[in-house]
């Protein structure tokens, strides 16, 4: 009996350290192709310095609950989390991240090298681009504007610049659809969606939900009434139902060919080059965010690297990250389908050369002319707040001009500004 | 001597053992229940009359009743209640009302076709994430089937679950194809169950089928109907999964239901107190729903 005990314990305790239960660095990375590229650095980081790395992915919405639940809890779950931009200010004001200043000395620099785009670099610090690093950028994503060319030219648009462009061809083209075809698709779905696809419209008209200092809030203004004029045009040639449209909806309606436009994230672009998925190989444009009143600026969705500040092995977790960001990895990250957040790898011919890396000039472009989603602790239920009334004018259950009151209402209620 | 003590330690034990046999066999399963139920419920109570800051270096504070006076004044809770008892009254409504007449008619008239109560009760083997992105899929408006027989068919085009006319339906009808199958089942037992010399008596009688149905088969069932609509009723009342994938609350906040919001407070805006707040609203007014409901159909009895 106890022999059989015994046997059933050591069975046991081997198998979890086969099942890499005892790793030195634990990194939480969200599903789809940042987590995957991650989860390959780390077996390639496994073979070259024994560290055993052990990579826990989750969907997208699920990475930030469990992150929070262990910074929360002070649990040391997670040495390193993969984090979208927007989430550094809770996480970093919440005492959730380590202050990398240190990490940095100890391994004699001042902090990420000058190869690394600027505005990539400033959404790791906390205060936004004033604070210490809390993070290393890891995937550059920015957003981006699709379209199809050939459509455009059709409809008398050579190569839109401005959201007046867009909207004159994407009016035509879903008059001439009959319905089955539509100038312009975007993701109006409640909360994170309409929210992400309404901020490039509401910057390139000079609006902002926060004046300069943050001591008022400023949806409900001259400049986010344009915005959201011309984002009610766009509503009114876009397909029914992109009330209920995310990314992918948005993806595959241009990828079916049933769409001529939208706004979407750049690891789009390998979708729209995949014969596998795509009607629309080597059709689909690429271009900087239109301007409206101002220049136009895309919304700046980096994932990026942080250190847990109850991570159980802090100096491992930064040796990692400073080898996945070197420019070596960077370059492998690209191959393996995440966009760089280094100038070099941007500008890399070897890579550059190449179609399915063709959108990297306008990539390196709009990162440079992006803008970070407002820098706030309390941004998931600002988001949740402005993405509900956003959702209603979309459905057309308030009017825009109420959306936007309803939304000043709300960000001042919950961030206590007023 | 060692042995006589051995022996008198033994059979003390052992008359230990016997007295207290009863509460060692209990003991797992209460043990159980302790760290399963009864903490999480003292914790759930002690965190909504806290305010949990996110900062773990901050420390909890005492916050009465507040978390319960925000109910009062919180737009999204009362959009998420009202949502919810629309949800649970149409789509219980229906299930039931498909559920007994689906039972009705297989017992009586198709008694012999066994396969099609097979394939009545699948869509309630799926789970139910399964059922909400096969809806999805069925309700997306540029590549779904439902749209595309509607175009075949010269019907206008719907947006279904992104149409603010049409959410909640859309919500409602995924829910009663997946859980109708529950409702019969459970109605075809009762039926099954039923005796038949009073529906004999009542046929001499000269009783109409729709008399029987009335006078016999309905107050016969009464019981079956109770549980059956209880179990469903408490179950309505937490929906997640179906609205989360199918339309995540929205458009316009017409399908958000106060399991989403909880979920949204407690994770996605890191607010443990108030959600466990909301969270105690809805198990209190689901008890003492519950418990006027046993009452009024007198189950106790």
């Amino acid at each position: 009996m106890v022999r059989k005990f015994l046997f059933s314990v050591v069975f046991a305790l081997s198998s979890l350290m086969a099942t890499n239960a005892w790793a030195d660095i634990t990194v939480l990375v969200p599903s789809g192709s940042e987590g995957d590229g991650l989860r390959a650095a780390a077996a390639d980081y496994a073979k070259l310095k024994g560290t055993k790395v052990e990579i826990v992915q989750a969907p997208y919405s699920n990475v930030f609950e469990q992150a929070a639940n262990a910074g929360q809890t002070k649990s040391g779950t997670f040495d390193i989390v993969l984090m979208d931009d927007p989430w550094i200010p809770f996480f970093a004001e919440n005492a959730h991240l380590e202050d990398l200043t240190p990490y940095f000395k100890k391994a004699g620099l001042e902090g990420p090298d000058s190869d690394f785009l600027s505005k990539s670099l400033a959404v790791c610090r906390n205060p936004y681009n004033k604070g210490p690093y809390v993070c290393l950028p890891y995937v550059g994503n920015a957003q981006m504007f699709f379209y199809d060319a050939a459509k455009f030219k059709e409809a008398g648009v050579e190569a839109p610049k401005t959201w007046d462009d867009v909207l004159k061809a994407a009016k035509a083209l879903s008059e001439k659809g009959g319905g089955r075809y539509f100038g312009y698709v975007f993701r109006g779905g409640q909360g994170n969606p309409v929210v992400a696809d309404f901020m490039p419209i509401f910057w390139s008209y000079g609006a902002d939900m926060f004046n300069g200092d943050r001591t008022k809030v400023t949806i409900d203004t001259p400049a986010g009434a344009a915005a959201m004029k011309t984002f009610m045009a766009l509503r009114d040639v876009s397909p029914k139902g992109v009330e209920s449209y995310n990314a992918n909806e948005v993806g595959q309606a241009l990828a079916a060919g049933t769409a001529a436009s939208s706004i979407n994230w750049p690891n789009w672009v390998a979708t729209f080059e995949d014969p596998s998925q795509s009607k629309m190989v080597g059709k689909i444009s690429y271009s900087p965010i239109p301007a409206g009143t101002k220049p136009g600026s895309s919304e700046i969705g980096h994932w990026t690297m942080g250190i847990m500040a109850a991570a159980k092995n802090k100096q491992e977790a930064f040796d990692f990250m400073l080898w996945a960001t070197s420019p070596e990895q960077m370059k492998i990250s690209a191959q393996r389908g995440n966009p760089p957040v280094r100038k070099s790898i941007f500008t890399d011919p070897s890579l550059t050369s190449q179609e399915k890396f063709r959108h990297y000039p306008v990539l390196m472009q709009a990162i440079e002319a992006s803008t970070p989603r407002p820098r706030h602790p309390k941004w998931p239920e600002i988001e949740n707040a402005f993405g509900i009334e956003l959702s209603k004018a979309v459905a057309g259950t308030e009017t825009p001009e109420e959306a936007l009151k309803r939304s000043q209402a709300a960000v001042e209620e919950i961030t206590g500004i007023k | 001597m060692t042995v006589s003590i051995g022996a008198k330690f033994g059979n003390s034990f052992e008359r230990w053992f016997e007295r207290h046999l009863r509460v060692l066999m209990l003991a797992p399963a209460m043990l159980v229940l302790l760290t399963l139920t009864i903490f999480p419920s003292i914790y759930m109570i002690v965190a909504a009359a806290t305010r949990i800051s996110p900062n773990p270096d901050l420390p909890w504070q005492f916050a009465g009743a507040d978390n319960f006076l925000r109910l009062l004044t919180d737009e999204q809770f009362h959009v998420g209640l009202w949502n919810t008892l629309l949800f649970t009254v149409f789509a219980v409504g229906a299930e039931f009302l498909l559920g007994l007449g689906l039972a009705l008619l297989l017992d009586r008239y198709i008694r012999r076709l066994n396969f099609l109560k097979t394939i009545l009760m699948l869509p309630m083997m799926l789970p139910p994430v399964a059922v909400a992105i096969t809806w999805k899929l069925i309700y997306e408006p540029q590549f779904g089937v439902l749209n595309e027989i509607m175009f075949r068919l010269g019907l206008p085009l719907q947006a279904w679950a992104g149409d603010v006319r049409l959410a909640m339906f859309s919500v409602i009808v995924a829910d009663v194809w997946q859980w109708t199958p529950f409702m019969f089942l459970l109605m075809l037992a009762g039926l099954a169950s039923l005796p038949d010399e009073p529906y004999e008596a009542a046929a001499i009688d000269g009783a109409s089928a729709w008399r029987q149905f009335w006078d016999l088969t309905l107050p016969f069932l009464k019981p079956v109907i109770a549980i059956a609509l209880l179990l469903r009723i408490m179950d309505a009342l937490r929906l997640f999964d179906l609205v989360f994938i199918l339309t995540g609350g929205g458009p316009a906040d017409r399908t958000k239901t106060l399991s989403l919001y909880i979920y949204q407070v407690a994770y996605r805006f890191a607010d443990p107190s108030y959600a466990a707040a909301i969270s105690l609203f809805v198990l209190f007014t689901t008890v003492a729903f519950s418990t006027w409901f046993i009452k009024r159909m007198r189950l106790a009895d």
